[in-house]
């Protein structure tokens, strides 16, 4: 016996681990994506001609490609100019009140795009599509279509979001620049021009590339901001059109759209990639950490600080004050008078908002937000418990080609729009596979694609948490002889816990202010914060769409507060 | 060729740099000596141009290249001085030879001449194969000589080092130590070179000036630094070892060895470890120490032992290696006598 299970079980012992994970991951990331490619060509491949050559080819495919492109191109290009230019003027300039803007800079992330779509309406939205007209409308403007629908708006809209993450990227490279090899430079008396051109912008450009093809990226998959601004005035974007094929039963087409959707972002992040690996390492060696050096800005300065407080504010403050002020206000006109609690608290009444309930009336709201808290707290869960167990087998069992199958996919979610990726899932696991029942409808499905979504953060935490375990730091705490269980509990966890509870939080804010996913999958007998929200605004109920926004804004600061507070001030400072 | 006079540097109330001047001749060597925090790297950026004196005057030649009395400052590009950082800076886009040539370029220079000072300098450092490699791929050593060849190009008539070899293990310093003497020896400019190593200092150095606190301890020859320091600081900070500086109260050493030739000072008293001896017997001037530790030098042991909290250490001749209780001989006159502010009285 022992010789037989020998072999096998300490085979086992070396590559179980890698071997679970590996298929945990074929389930959850491949079989789905297989899945819908298959289901396209077999039995029929129809639905590809349908789709790329056929009379309806050019409203199916052609026309939201085009539209997606210009927002993808627009966002990104909104994204470097305006991150950039804050990542600029809190790494390398004596700006006042540095540390606040770098702060705000990363806020708007956090907000989920929806919301700031929201707020746009409550300002630039014109009556031409029925339920009343903004801000601007109210005091009198004739607000233009392009401005209140469409291509114009959407962009503005992803811009105010992703911005962030360009910001980040491009301020981290900045930072390295900053101080010597810009001093350098400066004995040769090279001129402030030349500076900038021949050494910074070229250091700095790949974190602009990786900037630009993320924010590229996240904007061609979005589905809230064209959805709301777009879908009423029939702009598409992809991501619109496969909502739209699923929802009327058209699957194959969906599926399809969505395999172009996943080819059209993976392109282009390829790109990116591409230019960045023919790149040398930019590695540079520390020093005593010269003390940056910052540009004078002079007489610019009033009206740059002027100018990044006002990005700052118009998209964090803003669109929340906007929200709040449009979930009190009956008349979409006039956002500041009149003011009542009635899509907050109000009891039905037939003379009020069609008889709609206020939100904390209505029965739906209610099950939604127990169903959002648990949906997030289950997912933050299940896709960290898998991330630290990927990011263990990564670094203790390294198994020659299974172990980069590994890591490969666990960090493909990443790549795929979220609302593909969940038309995926209806592929695969919308239908029985043998014993298993059909899962479309539940709150499984839903619970294991946002768990597959959220794996390439979560796998990033373990490695941080792994990377501490594994280190000198343990091996110290090992000869003094203390036992795993000692050392997990004394040293390990102490140490980890922390950065662990942090990615918890961020996980959970990611979920329940996912729509992507979610307006796909989720169950109709109790629909998700954010789905609530979407259905109440495309009804033409915004105030009661604002109110439920801003509970689950609530929810995200909340939590995202608490992970800041967690991870301490260890993150980057620009002091 | 460089002069100082009265410069100050402070940067609120406190001062970095107080009240420095010295003059060095052109072509030497002087090596800025001191803890870390103790002004010497804004000494030498204020010599670059990349941070302005509050006040004094500061000349190269004879052209004055800032004076904080009138806030004049020559920018760095035109004092013919070149920096070599200790992060070396590289700009890490460029290839090697990009590097080297990009302050060419900014100066102007035409393309063959540009040619031939690049390769001249890649040449002086032997690192011509590695011309069209990017600093990321190549080793810290090799960075350190790009580092050396960009500054170089250019011909500058004054060198400056902040601590360039600190990135260095111990075996790369020592062969880098003597590539510097020789680009050094080559061009004839004259360096200022900022360390917190006393061994750098006193094997490259024809001028050292020992910093602490923002002020210079001493300006000499790094053999007068060791022949006469001027302070206790000084005494207790070059030299390998560095001086024994015993405290002495009433003109007692440790305050309980009464002895005349202390004629009643109070402070510290420097004795050369080479001065004192290893005893068997008890007799005049001797102490018992405990054992600290034995290091095997050039045949010869470095011997150190603990005698009332204070670590003392003596050359020993002799074959077997000393151990257990310590018996110490002090020599018939301390080298020098400090007082208990450490300035030298003696």
């Amino acid at each position: 016996m022992t010789t037989l299970l020998g072999p096998i079980g300490s085979a086992f012992n070396r590559y179980g681990l890698t071997l679970i994970m590996a298929l945990a991951l074929v389930a959850l990331v491949a079989a789905p994506l297989a899945t819908i490619l298959v289901q396209t060509l077999y039995p029929s491949a129809g639905a590809w001609s349908d789709v790329l050559a056929s009379r309806l080819s050019q409203n199916l495919f052609w026309r939201p490609t085009i539209n997606t492109l210009i927002i993808g191109f627009g966002v990104a290009s909104g994204c470097v100019l305006l991150g950039g230019f804050l990542a600029w003027l809190v790494v390398m300039t004596d700006i006042p009140g540095r540390p606040v803007i770098a702060f705000m800079a990363t806020l708007p992330f956090m907000i989920p795009s929806f919301a700031t779509a929201l707020a746009w309406g409550t300002v630039f939205r014109n009556g031409r599509v029925g339920g009343g007209g903004g801000l601007l409308e109210g005091l009198g403007f004739a607000v233009p279509d392009w401005l209140s629908w469409g291509t114009a708006p959407t962009i503005v809209v992803l811009i105010a979001h992703y911005y962030a993450l360009a910001f980040t990227v491009i301020a981290a490279s900045l930072a390295t620049v900053n101080g010597d090899l810009v001093e350098a430079a400066q004995m040769t008396g090279a001129s402030r021009k030349r500076i900038l051109f021949g050494i910074v912008l070229p250091v700095v450009t790949p974190a602009i590339i990786a900037g630009g093809s993320l924010a590229f990226a996240g904007a061609v998959s979005n589905f809230a901001a064209p959805a709301l601004l777009g879908l009423p005035v029939r702009m598409q974007t992809l991501s619109t059109r496969l909502f739209g094929m699923i929802e009327i039963g058209q699957t194959e087409r969906g599926y399809v759209l969505a395999i172009l959707l996943i080819g059209i972002s993976a392109i282009f992040l390829g790109l990116g990639n591409r230019m960045l690996s023919g790149r040398r390492s930019f590695a540079t060696i520390g020093g005593k950490g010269a003390k940056p050096r910052r540009f004078a800005l002079g007489g610019a300065r009033l009206p740059l600080t002027v100018a990044a407080w006002v990005i700052c504010v118009l998209t964090t403050i803003l669109p929340i004050l906007l929200l709040v002020a449009a979930s009190l206000a009956p008349s979409s006109l006039a956002l500041f008078s009149d003011w009542t609690l009635h899509y907050w608290t109000g009891t039905a009444d037939p003379a009020f908002a069609r008889g709609q309930p206020g939100i904390f009336h209505n029965p739906q709201l209610l099950s939604a937000l127990t169903t959002t808290l648990i949906l997030g707290a289950s997912v933050a869960l299940a896709s960290n418990i898998i991330g630290i167990l990927i990011a263990v087998a990564l670094t203790r069992q390294k198994v020659p080609a299974l172990s980069n199958l590994v890591s490969q996919l666990s960090f493909l979610p990443m790549l795929l729009p979220g609302i593909a990726f969940a038309a995926a899932y209806i592929a695969l696991y919308g239908a029985p596979i043998g014993p298993l029942p059909a899962l479309y409808g539940t709150k499984v499905l839903l619970t294991l694609a946002l768990t597959a979504a959220m794996l390439p953060f979560a796998v990033q935490t373990g490695r941080a948490t792994v990377s501490q375990i594994s280190g000198d730091i343990d091996e110290a705490a090992r000869m003094t002889g203390a036992g795993f269980f000692r050392r997990l509990g004394a040293i390990t966890l102490p140490l980890a816990a922390r950065g662990i509870a942090a990615g918890l939080l961020i996980t959970f804010v990611n979920v329940i202010g996912d729509l992507a996913i979610t307006i796909l999958l989720y169950t109709p007998t109790s629909p998700l914060l954010a789905v609530l929200s979407y259905s109440y605004a495309s009804d033409g109920f915004h105030q009661f769409a604002n109110a439920v926004t801003l509970v689950i804004l609530i929810i995200s600061m909340l939590a995202t507060g608490a992970a800041t507070l967690l991870r301490g001030r260890r993150r980057q400072s620009f002091n | 060729m460089i002069s100082l006079d009265k410069i100050t540097k402070s940067f609120g109330a406190t001062n970095a740099v107080s009240d420095v001047s010295f003059s060095v001749p052109e072509g030497s060597f002087l090596v800025l000596l001191g803890p870390s925090g103790c002004g010497k790297s804004t000494m030498l950026r204020m010599l670059a141009g990349l941070d302005q004196p509050t006040s004094g005057k500061m000349q190269f030649g004879d052209t004055v290249v800032a004076d904080g009395g009138t806030g004049f400052s020559l920018p760095p590009a035109d004092r013919n001085a070149g920096l070599v950082f200790q992060s070396y800076a590289l700009w890490p886009h460029m290839t090697v030879a990009g590097n080297i040539e990009w302050p060419l370029k900014v100066a102007k220079l035409p393309t063959d001449k540009r040619r031939m000072r690049v390769l001249e300098a890649m040449e002086m450092l032997g690192i011509e194969k590695l011309a069209n490699r990017y600093p990321g791929e190549i080793s810290g050593g090799q960075q350190q000589r790009v580092a050396l060849a960009r500054m170089i190009a250019p011909r500058p008539k004054v060198m400056l080092f902040d601590e360039p070899l600190s990135n260095l293990d111990a075996t790369l310093r020592v062969e880098m130590r003597f590539e510097l003497l020789r680009v050094h020896a080559a061009t004839g400019a004259t360096a200022v070179y900022v360390t917190h190593d006393q061994v750098e200092a006193m094997t490259m150095a024809s001028h050292v000036a020992v910093m602490n606190n923002g002020r210079i301890e001493q300006f000499d020859a790094p053999d007068r630094l060791l022949a006469e320091p001027a302070s206790a600081f000084v005494a207790g900070f070059v030299g390998t070892p560095a001086a024994n500086l015993i405290p002495i109260e009433n003109g007692m050493w440790f305050a309980t060895m009464p002895d005349p030739l202390l004629r009643g000072f109070s402070g510290h008293a420097m004795v050369r470890a080479e001065q004192i001896v290893l005893a068997d017997e008890d007799g005049p001037r001797t102490f018992e120490a405990v054992l600290a530790e034995v290091v095997p030098m050039a045949g010869r042991f470095l011997v150190t032992g603990i005698a009332n909290g204070i670590r003392i250490t003596a050359v020993s001749d002799q074959v077997a290696r000393p151990s257990g209780k310590l018996r110490f001989r002090l020599p018939a006159a301390p080298a020098a006598i400090f007082d208990k502010q450490g300035t030298r009285i003696s």
